[in-house]
């Protein structure tokens, strides 16, 4: 029920090659690919934030069948479908193209979503981001633009994350999606990087909301990890106030770097 | 005369004195045989196309190595020259030759090397005044740039003479860098910030402006041609309005000293800004322009070397303008280059530039406007209207960022879309963000021509998404 709805972006789902297995993306989460070389250290964590939700009310193990699976399987799998969609269109208009047809495909967002607080900053277009966590704590986001190829760009990074968890929209980094990269072309962080910066506002509000949710079950907090402090340092082009609130929960990420040997 | 006028080479037989800076007899000469020229060169088929004589932008562009090139498969068309220009290679080889030959510190040594770097800087500077007929070189202060010197205006003067409840006049329609200092500085000593809005005509409403000078009034901070609507606002009127009330007048010429004959006597102005990068000169310099009487008056900006006279322990005195403005090893082989950047300008001529421009922005305009759903900001030009040779607009139902993106992708054409430092006017307009193609004296007819075909096949290609 969960890893079908994340699929409802899509009216169709994304062309591969023919080269690929048979079986579609849309219908299958689960792929017999070279699965990402995944540490024990992450299974481990995984299993410790699952601890953590585990209550009397707790949903049952059905639901958390995809935990089973090694970390990171579905969004490391659809980034890589996504990329290499974008690598086969070589002409630039293209991809352009492309990414209007999947703007097309966008959920519509209510029009009481479109306030100040889901602005994403920090871009030359606008952009509104909805973005909730589930009963099962998993990823929920909507988002729109005036602009058709961000909107394209929102199409495709919510395909990747919309119900993942947590620790799989904290492992995607903004590097792994310059292949989508439709013109522009400095890698730097500026304005016009629409993909960084609502990758960025994904993330941090993803923080926001397991810290938030941490909190309200009065769980206990993993060991912290230093490395997103740096990465929310410069956020959507204005600094963010330093944290002096300790995000203490490791979000384990290590374990994501999507090697993509196609 | 007529005929021959409309030759942009024989512009001198016309008027032999207009290449003079700042000469006075210019704007009696584009009256009398300029206006005429073009309401019999409205049509767009005559714009420089005379087989005989060749445009300035054409006789130029060798000069300029930077636009000869492809992007993205096509042919560079550089439209966003209001963001900053490109150089002529004499100014690129001017700042080379400094590096190369006679850098050296400057006001200090002793040596053979310092002195003629001191000579060539200090060159620069008059080079500066006599551009824009300032009648002292003291009175032109090097800056980084013209948001430097504006900010210079604010920290300085703004801090020594506003007081709670005085007023400052800006309009809607400013420049980030002519509000934003003057919010920070407004907040430190009470002053109150009025706004002019704009008027039917989409241009800064004067007359309103007029209303709101009192004697609270002590600054009006105003633009010369804007960077969104191409307007040009009437200094000397205000200059005389502001000075009955006994308020001071700021300037920001950025898109005007580039561009036209910019006289600062005439004007009377208390203040003048501008930038080298947008009149061919590189970026990293940038001058301000304060009447004497009133940069004596001012307390240091920045303190450090350069800008004092004797230093001790518990107290320094400070040094005579402009070095008290000056601190710390400026921006040498710059600021030569922003003479070698006037330099070449002068030789054209700014009276020749700005006719070209005139007519090759009104062409934009025409062409620009025939086209479906495009709307464009700013006054129609018209006999007495003279925009600036850039188009801010908006196309029905497509982001200007989307615009620009594609015009770059597929037609290597360079605007700019965004909000173009300009947020409380595109908030005014009820826009978000507008795109913008800016012309400089190197661009041609065929420049434009290139952008209006790409900005129809971009807009065709949208417009089959729908």
């Amino acid at each position: 029920m969960n890893t079908s709805s994340s699929f409802k972006v899509f009216a169709s789902p994304p062309l591969i090659f023919s080269s690929r297995p048979p079986k579609s993306a849309s219908q299958n989460p689960r792929f017999s690919y070279q699965l990402p070389r995944s540490c024990p250290k992450s299974i481990r964590c995984m299993r410790d934030s699952v601890n953590l939700r585990s209550s009397p009310n707790a949903p049952s193990a059905l639901s958390f069948a995809t935990v089973e699976a090694p970390l990171g399987t579905k969004t490391s799998d659809k980034l890589r479908i996504l990329v290499s969609e974008f690598r086969s269109l070589t002409e630039p208009i293209d991809r352009v193209k492309r990414l209007l047809n999947y703007a097309a495909d966008l959920a519509p967002l209510d029009d009481t979503a479109r306030v100040s607080a889901n602005r994403v900053t920090g871009c030359t277009t606008q952009v509104w981001l909805e973005i909730k966590m589930d009963e099962f704590g998993r990823m929920r986001f909507k988002a729109d633009s005036d602009s058709e190829i961000s909107k394209g760009f929102c199409s495709c990074l919510i395909w990747i994350l919309d119900g993942a968890k947590p620790e799989e929209v904290m492992g995607l980094r903004s590097e792994d999606l310059s292949e989508m990269n439709v013109g522009v072309h400095g890698k730097e962080q500026s304005r016009v990087n629409t993909w960084q910066n609502v990758l960025m506002s994904m993330q941090k509000r993803t923080m926001s909301l397991v810290d938030a949710d941490v909190a309200h079950r009065g769980g206990e907090r993993p060991p912290h990890h230093h490395k997103h402090d740096l990465l929310f340092k410069y956020v959507n082009g204005s600094y963010m106030e330093s944290s002096k609130v300790h995000h203490d929960y490791s979000i384990s990420l290590l374990p994501l770097y999507y090697d993509f040997t196609i | 005369m007529e005929g021959v006028a409309m030759k942009l080479p024989s512009f001198k037989s016309l008027a032999p004195n207009a290449i003079s800076i700042g000469h006075r007899s210019f704007s009696r000469v584009r009256r009398s045989s300029s206006l005429s020229v073009f309401s019999a060169a409205s049509s767009s088929a005559t714009v420089a196309t005379n087989s005989e004589s060749v445009s300035l932008g054409h006789r130029v562009r060798k000069d300029f190595r930077i636009l000869h090139q492809e992007v993205n498969g096509s042919k560079l068309v550089y439209l966003d020259s209001a963001a900053t220009s490109q150089k002529p290679s004499v100014v690129l080889e001017a700042l080379q030759n400094y590096y190369e030959f006679y850098n050296s510190n400057v006001h200090r040594g002793i040596h053979y090397l310092s002195a003629k770097a001191t000579d060539e800087f200090e060159l620069a500077r008059k080079k500066v005044a006599r551009f824009i007929n300032a009648s002292d070189s003291k009175e032109i202060v090097f800056t980084r740039n013209a948001t430097e010197a504006i900010n210079l205006v604010a920290y300085s003067w703004g801090l020594l003479n506003l007081k709670p409840g005085d007023e400052v006049i800006l309009t809607v329609a400013e420049h980030h860098s002519c509000i934003v200092p003057w919010q920070l500085v407004s907040e430190k000593t009470g002053a109150v910030l009025k706004y002019v809005m704009l008027n039917e005509d989409e241009v800064p409403d004067v007359d309103k402006l007029r209303e709101m000078l009192s004697p609270k009034t002590k600054l009006v901070a105003v633009h010369h041609v804007s960077n969104v609507l191409a307007s040009c606002l009437p200094i000397e009127e205000i200059v005389v309005c502001a000075h009955n009330v006994g308020a001071k007048v700021l300037v920001d010429a950025c898109q005007s000293v580039p561009h036209m004959v910019v006289d600062v006597q005439k004007l009377n102005a208390d203040f003048l800004v501008a930038s080298s990068h947008k009149m061919c000169g590189p970026t990293g310099i940038g001058f301000l322009y304060g009447r004497s009487d009133l940069l004596q008056s001012m307390p240091p900006f920045l303190g450090g070397g350069e800008m004092i006279s004797d230093v001790f322990l518990d107290h320094s005195t400070y040094a005579e303008p402009p070095s008290r403005f000056e601190a710390g090893t400026p921006a040498i082989g710059e600021a030569i280059a922003l003479g070698a950047a006037i330099d070449y300008l002068s030789e054209i001529g700014m009276p020749k530039i700005h006719e070209y421009e005139v007519e090759l922005g009104k062409y934009l305009y025409e062409k620009l406007s025939s086209l479906p759903d495009v709307r464009i900001y700013g006054p129609r030009p018209s006999e007495s209207v003279h925009r600036g040779a850039l188009c801010s607009f908006n196309v029905e139902g497509l982001h200007p960022t989307d615009l620009a993106t594609f015009l770059d992708q597929q037609h290597g054409v360079a605007i700019r879309s965004g909000h173009h430092c300009a947020q409380p006017l595109h908030r005014y307009l009820g826009v978000n963000a507008s795109a913008r193609a800016s012309l400089y004296f190197y661009n041609t007819k065929e420049d434009v021509d290139s952008f209006v075909v790409a900005l129809a096949d971009t807009v065709s290609f949208f417009n089959s998404f729908k």
